[in-house]
């Protein structure tokens, strides 16, 4: 009898641990769920307003919670609350607090604005493992220029304010986007004098149905590198990447990303998805149909083979654009298509951070 | 067998899941436990785990290690009561007052 029976591990060990055990044995470890598609706020980049979405049949509590049944005895570990705005719910207390005793391990994804002490309490005495609060501006107006909403920066500052008074694992981020960009360095610097994680995304894709409302606000591919190269971490991150990532795929898959392996997304309608963005599986798991939908849709969508070559196929930067099958859909409605702007993107990227550029890299 | 006559129940604010093969305690509040690390059972300890249900008292729960692993009493003796003293000190477990029979 071996007389260790804890093993008392580190966080990052341990996940790491499991994350290569269910990757090869392809084990849903990883989940995310919009408990909503709406939102109180009308975001300039958002890929989810103003699609059909928001006028289905929502997830009721009952089935939530059937979800979280089957997704834990599945083998769930990981699990993002995201929306929409999640607490736009009233019932989102009785949805959060049943996750907790299903054994996730909770990130929850707000903009914050509706956080009320009785929400951070809860939060406190159940905390999850990290809240993760959107700021789009370091001032009203740019922050209202994102967001449509006067009066949110306040609220959202309030949610912070809430959330830091009860000690809670917060991360800051924002979206990149011609609105803010201005204010990216800015909301940094907030973030580290509160101590607390940042990152930005200036990657803006369209909107679930193919809308382009959100690409109005996208950065040009300069803006997006230059920012990049502005940020000490960001910029070192991306520089030890070029050093070790670049690799050719060669696959004749669609997808070769790892969405769906040993992740999954279910959306505010109760389907099934690889990814949060790629939504190509469209499979109600209601009813009791997670496992069916992991491992029988999901596998389908992503065994699809492409029909025609692509130039990423061979693209030894394909790594550093984040082309994806997602991107394609979104923007073409052709998971195989190549979203020219990514592939600018990664250009510049390789440009700014690879000392001595690949030979397909250049212009 | 000292304490073998105590009597554990788990603690509801600790989940135990079942990941990929492997146990797993994760703490529903803060004061139950630190997210910073992680709690995880290897084969023996899951199985105690569930043969922690507040009835079985740890001399019980010790036979039955003993009848499906090959180990001495004397060792699954020593090993489990550290092992409990280790649930206890992170209070996934902790100890119930059997019910006294009138006599």
């Amino acid at each position: 009898m071996d007389c260790e029976q804890i093993i008392e591990l580190g966080y990052s060990e341990f996940s790491k641990r499991i994350h290569d055990k269910a990757a090869g044995n392809r084990i849903p470890i990883n989940g995310g769920i919009d408990i909503t598609s709406r939102c109180n706020l009308r975001c300039a980049h958002c890929y989810i307003e103003g699609t059909s979405t928001k006028e289905e049949h929502e997830l009721t509590y009952e089935e939530i919670c059937h979800i979280f049944d089957q997704i834990a005895d599945e083998g769930c570990l990981w699990l993002l609350i995201t929306g929409g705005e999640p607490l736009v719910r009233p019932d989102f207390s009785d949805i959060y607090r049943y996750a907790k005793r299903k054994g996730f391990i909770i990130t929850l994804f707000t903009n914050g604005t509706l956080l009320t002490p009785r929400i951070t309490d809860l939060l406190k005495d159940e905390p999850p493992f990290r809240i993760e609060i959107s700021l789009y501006g370091i001032t009203a107006a740019t922050y209202e220029r994102v967001t449509g909403v006067p009066g949110s920066f306040q609220r959202c500052m309030c949610g912070i304010n809430l959330v830091l008074e009860r000690k809670l694992p917060l991360a800051l981020k924002t979206v990149a986007m011609t609105l803010n960009k201005h204010e990216v360095h800015d909301i940094r610097k907030y973030a580290e004098s509160l101590g607390v994680k940042f990152r930005f995304d200036p990657i803006i894709n369209a909107g679930l149905e193919r809308t382009t409302g959100p690409l109005e606000v996208r950065l040009s591919p300069e803006d997006v590198v230059a920012l990049e190269l502005a940020d000490e971490q960001r910029a070192n991150e991306w520089r030890e990447f070029c050093d070790s990532s670049l690799v050719i795929s060669g696959s004749d898959r669609i997808y070769t990303c790892g969405a769906g392996s040993y992740n999954f997304h279910i959306t505010s309608t109760g389907d099934i998805a690889e990814c949060i963005i790629a939504r190509r599986t469209k499979f109600s798991i209601l009813g009791g149909k997670f496992h069916q939908g992991f491992y029988e849709a999901i596998p389908k969508v992503l065994a699809q083979k492409r029909t025609r070559y692509s130039e990423c196929m061979s693209c030894p930067i394909i790594n550093l654009c984040g082309n994806c099958a997602a991107h394609g859909e979104l923007e073409h409605g052709d998971p195989e298509a190549k979203v020219e702007w990514l592939c600018q993107v990664g250009h510049l990227r390789v440009a700014a951070f690879k000392a001595g550029r690949p030979e397909a890299a250049k212009a | 067998m000292g304490n073998g006559a105590r009597i554990y129940a788990k603690n509801s604010n600790m989940v135990a899941r079942k990941i990929a093969g492997e146990m797993v305690l994760v703490p529903i509040r803060q004061s139950v436990g630190d997210l910073a690390s992680i709690y995880n059972l290897n084969d023996i300890g899951g199985r105690i785990w569930e043969l922690i249900d507040g009835k079985a008292t740890a001399g019980q729960i010790k036979d039955r290690i003993v009848e499906e692993y090959e180990v001495a009493p004397e060792q699954a003796e020593a090993d489990l009561t550290e092992f409990l003293s280790q649930l206890e000190h992170m209070k996934a477990v902790s100890p119930v007052t059997p019910v006294q029979s009138a006599s």
